[in-house]
């Protein structure tokens, strides 16, 4: 049996996306003849002589149909998603509570993840390790988390234990004890992964971008809490966040796997059926819709925001470059979806080619619309060597502004959208694939029917459609960079990236706005 | 637990597998299934990095990069563009033991993707300037994977202290002073010797029509020049008779260990009762290293066991990041008792059952996708050499009895036989928090 742990020692051509703690947890010449041989002639295939030098016509993917989710809802008002699933006996039932790291209160990062942490460590029935050994013994797995518009508890196991999994599945829910030893324990975990994740340039990149896009909106947080919230979160904000926000009202159950919609309904029902909403003081921080900007050639190049956070043993300079961008169900998203495929989706794409392909200068170059329920961003990640950040920087930007300054190609544009057209049936491939979509649809309010709408949207989508929305949404001139490397070594030409702030690795301060605390404070 | 005592009864399900054998060597393992309107195919190359000379090391991971740079009817990159185009992904990587290059696409475009892989097996065209490159995009890979992470670098200090002659003694990834020495020259001479069809064995799993498809393969692969099946003649490992201790200090916030003891290759009996093993040890909350480091005492933030299992014998390792205020000894000394208690008193029938559970569950996990269901036949086929176990190898899971993993314990568990890397945190990083 090959084994994940393989990967250990192995070595990737290009990278995966890699949890932020290491511990753990890229057209042209398709010719349009068809088959350049036919090979469905009758009678036996024959080897030819040579090698053909002209790859093969083939005929586009048939139009994916994609079977949609089955929604009940119970009398309490908790929707029931189901999607059928028995090629293979295993089943998936995973609560979702539509409150992530955007409702922390305020002063309290990381409030969110840390419930979601608590939810296996015991209940009112079960202790942390009566839960571990019922899902361990039957080979099954529990995983719980929060994102920043939902949190969740998911529990995995082979058909035979499906009551089993249900059981858990609301007891971890709906009754977690939050008893003093576990938050303690968790609370020193939490801080040791901290502690690590202080020395992870990727993590630390990401989180000052994070800082300085989203600031003075909820989402502009480090999610997995600082140190000095984590040590001051008590059981009475834990159980506060729970009673708010796990709550029928605001949740929705997904079961993917070898059930039927009606037995899953039947186990929703035993389980969940009794389950109620609490009256409540104080609604969820509504997050105001920001205000498209206007369009950006209109407005004056202003400086950039640089960010520079100095490590000094670092070998590599982390490179993040973005601005604000759009929630998800802006009516721009699959316009800047095609965009975001041209200037950095999976592989062939403008930044791989520029600072990869021609220059050797990273490994990995990539963009992300990064898309919440109100607002998000579009962010460019990469990594060079500490000597070429200056030059790795400025081809990013280099490559914003020919995407925001120069029309599209019929190239450019066709590629984008036979890729994204044609990776869905991958996006559907297994449970977790179709539980994550499930997930992010019933979340932003999306309709399932969009499933199979959303090809002929985005073939339907012109040059100009698509440029237009990246005059909108793409800001190069304003866009925030934050490089976290050996400031000692970058090149003595960082002033062209505009004024850049330095601040010592020892000094950031992930917790507030102002990103850096005195010298000599902790 | 009248549940919990039976390993499941689950049906696992059974592949037909079909085998073709061309005329030049190459062997082609087929599954088809239309559970989706997909199709992976993978091209194994029997080539890793315990197959580089010392000062070569890097190199084979290294001309996997090139394989994407370009053939006789190809430009750069635009292979991948081909793919990418379909809707597909692919990507490749290189192990110790071998080299996969990989392609999940539509159902439709299966042909594209034989003709693509047909191609660079044999059509490769190699620049100096691509090359000199490419060498520094395996730099960048180097450093961001490896160098510039929290213990990124601990496991090279391990295995070049745990194997003393076997090429497993470095990673993967090679060294970046055996990176600067590679040459453009040498690529010719490692293509001509390992990238021909008498090292290749080319995987297809998902939705395709067999006879359509072997057609194809014939078509596009069958031209090919053969070549011979090159020699992989290796130096074996000396048992190792006294445990090895490196202490390390690096730029990392908490101290760490990491402990590996050298077990057997992969598809040998002993390999089966030392994965369970590892699952008893670590998998799930109610593991026992888990339970004991991590949840009761509270030493470590995270503690783990695995085997490293491949071709030739390999290490079984136990990694753990430690709480501030504990220290390596303290952890190790606690899962030095834990291995002392695997070995003296074995484990229960309830632990072996559900570290059988386990490995159902990881099967039929593994059998979600195309992708993973044809990562597990090529390595069935070209490292483990028996295709067949694709769908027999869970019997060897369930066979194992608690007396074979007390008997793996007391084998390949002793202190002599480990070696132990110790990272403690630098006066810098201490200073900062």
């Amino acid at each position: 049996m090959a084994t994940p742990q393989r990967a250990v020692v192995s070595a990737i051509r290009r990278p995966v996306r890699v949890p932020a703690a290491c511990y753990n947890h890229g057209v042209a010449k398709l010719s349009v003849r068809y088959p350049a041989l036919p090979l469905m002639l009758a009678g036996p295939p024959i080897a030819p002589a040579r090698f053909l030098d002209l790859p093969p016509s083939v005929p586009p993917p048939k139009p994916l149909v994609l079977p949609l989710p089955n929604v009940s809802v119970l009398e309490n008002g908790l929707r029931v998603i189901t999607v059928e699933r028995h090629s293979l006996p295993i089943v998936t039932a995973q609560l979702v509570v539509t409150a992530g790291a955007e409702a922390d209160p305020p002063g309290r990062p990381g409030t969110a993840q840390f419930v979601a942490s608590m939810l296996d460590e015991g209940t009112a029935g079960r202790t942390a390790q009566q839960i571990a050994a019922a899902i361990d013994q039957v080979g099954g797995t529990i995983d719980t988390g929060a994102d920043w518009d939902d949190s969740f508890a998911a529990v995995s196991v082979l058909t035979d234990y499906t009551d089993l999994a249900f059981d858990l599945l609301a007891d971890i829910t709906l009754r977690p004890a939050f008893a003093p030893a576990e938050i303690e324990r968790i609370r020193k975990q939490t801080l040791s992964a901290l502690e690590v994740l202080q020395g992870d340039p990727s993590y630390l990149a990401d989180a000052v971008l994070r800082r300085l896009i989203f600031a003075g909106t909820p989402y502009s947080h480090p999610a997995d809490g600082t140190p000095d919230a984590v040590r001051q979160l008590t059981a009475q904000d834990l159980q506060r966040f729970h009673s708010q926000y796990y709550v029928p009202s605001r949740a929705f159950l997904i079961v993917v796997g070898d059930m039927t919609p009606a037995e899953s309904v039947r186990q929703a029902r035993r389980c969940f059926g009794a389950w109620r909403d609490r009256a409540v003081a104080g609604e969820a921080n509504a997050v105001p819709p920001r205000e498209p900007r206007q369009n950006p050639t209109a407005v004056a190049p202003r400086p950039h925001t640089t960010i520079v956070v100095d490590k000094p043993d670092a070998v590599q300079t982390e490179i993040r470059v973005g601005n604000p961008g759009v929630g998800r169900a802006n009516p721009d998203y699959d316009a800047l979806s095609v965009a975001n495929q041209i200037l950095g989706g999976p592989a062939s794409n403008r930044l791989f080619s520029s600072l990869r392909s021609q220059r050797g200068l990273s490994y990995s170059a990539s963009s992300e619309l990064v898309c919440y329920r109100d607002l998000g961003s579009w962010e460019v990640k990469t990594s060079t060597r500490t000597s070429e950040t200056v030059e790795a920087a400025r081809l990013v930007l280099r490559e914003m502004k020919r995407l925001r300054d120069h029309p599209l190609g019929d190239v450019d544009l066709k590629a984008a959208q036979d890729y994204l057209i044609g990776h869905r049936a991958l996006e559907f491939e297994t449970a977790a694939d179709v539980a994550s979509q499930v997930m992010e649809f019933t979340t932003y309010g999306l309709p399932f029917e969009d499933w199979n709408r959303v090809p002929q949207r985005i073939q339907s989508l012109s040059k100009e459609e698509v440029w237009k929305a990246v005059q909108h949404h793409l800001d190069p001139d304003g866009a925030v960079i934050v490089l976290v490397g050996n400031a000692g070594g970058f090149p003595k030409d960082l002033k062209k990236l505009g004024p850049a702030r330095v601040i010592p690795i020892d000094r950031l301060d992930l917790a507030g706005d102002g990103l850096e605390r005195a010298a000599g404070a902790r | 637990m009248l549940l919990a005592a039976r390993a499941a009864p689950v049906k696992v399900p059974r592949a037909t597998l079909d085998i073709l054998r061309l005329p030049n060597g190459l062997r082609a393992y087929l599954v088809e299934d239309h559970d989706a309107p997909v199709v992976s195919v993978e091209v194994w190359y029997h080539v890793g990095s315990k197959d580089e000379p010392p000062g070569q090391t890097g190199f084979a991971h290294l001309f996997e990069h090139l394989m994407f740079e370009g053939t006789r009817n190809l430009a750069p990159d635009e292979f991948s563009r081909y793919i990418v185009q379909a809707g597909g992904t692919d990507n490749a990587h290189t192990t110790e033991d071998a080299t996969v290059f990989w392609e999940t696409v539509p159902s439709s475009y299966l042909r594209l993707a034989l003709w693509l892989e047909a191609d660079r097996m044999r059509n490769l065209v190699i620049t100096d300037r691509l090359f000199r490159n490419e060498r520094e995009v395996v730099k960048e890979e180097r450093r961001q994977r490896f160098d510039n992470q929290p213990y990124g670098t601990v496991i090279e200090t391990l295995y070049a202290h745990a194997f003393t002659v076997h090429p497993y003694r470095h990673m993967t990834i090679g060294s970046m002073e055996d990176l600067d020495r590679a040459t453009v020259d040498q690529v010719r001479a490692f293509y001509d010797t390992y990238y021909v069809p008498a090292n290749a064995s080319l995987v297809v799993v998902g939705d395709f029509a067999l006879a359509e498809a072997q057609d194809c393969i014939r078509q596009y692969f069958g031209p090919l020049d053969g070549g011979a099946p090159p020699e992989h003649r290796l130096p074996s490992e000396p048992p190792q008779m006294t445990r090895r201790v490196i202490k390390l200090t690096r730029d990392v916030a908490l101290p760490a260990f990491i402990e590996g003891y050298h077990m057997p290759a992969d598809g040998t009996p002993d390999a089966y009762p030392l994965r369970l093993a590892s699952k008893i040890l670590s998998e799930g909350d109610s593991s026992r290293i888990y339970r004991r480091l991590v949840y009761d005492k509270q030493i470590a933030l995270q503690a783990e066991s695995s085997g490293n299992f491949t071709e030739d014998p390999n290490l079984f390792f136990v990694f753990a990041v430690l709480n501030r205020g504990h220290s390596p000894a303290e952890g190790e000394a606690a899962v030095d008792s834990e291995i002392a208690r695997l070995r003296n008193e074995g484990v229960t029938s309830q632990e072996l059952s559900k570290a059988k559970n386990q490995i159902l569950r990881d099967f039929v996990l593994n059998r979600q996708s195309t992708q993973s269901r044809a990562d597990e036949l090529g390595y069935d086929a070209v490292v483990l050499k028996n295709p067949e176990l694709f769908n027999t190898e869970i019997d060897r899971f369930l066979r194992v009895t608690a007396a074979d993993i007390q008997r793996a314990a007391q084998q390949y568990f002793r202190p002599e036989n480990a070696t132990v890397v110790e990272v403690y945190p630098n006066e810098h990083a201490m200073g900062n928090r």
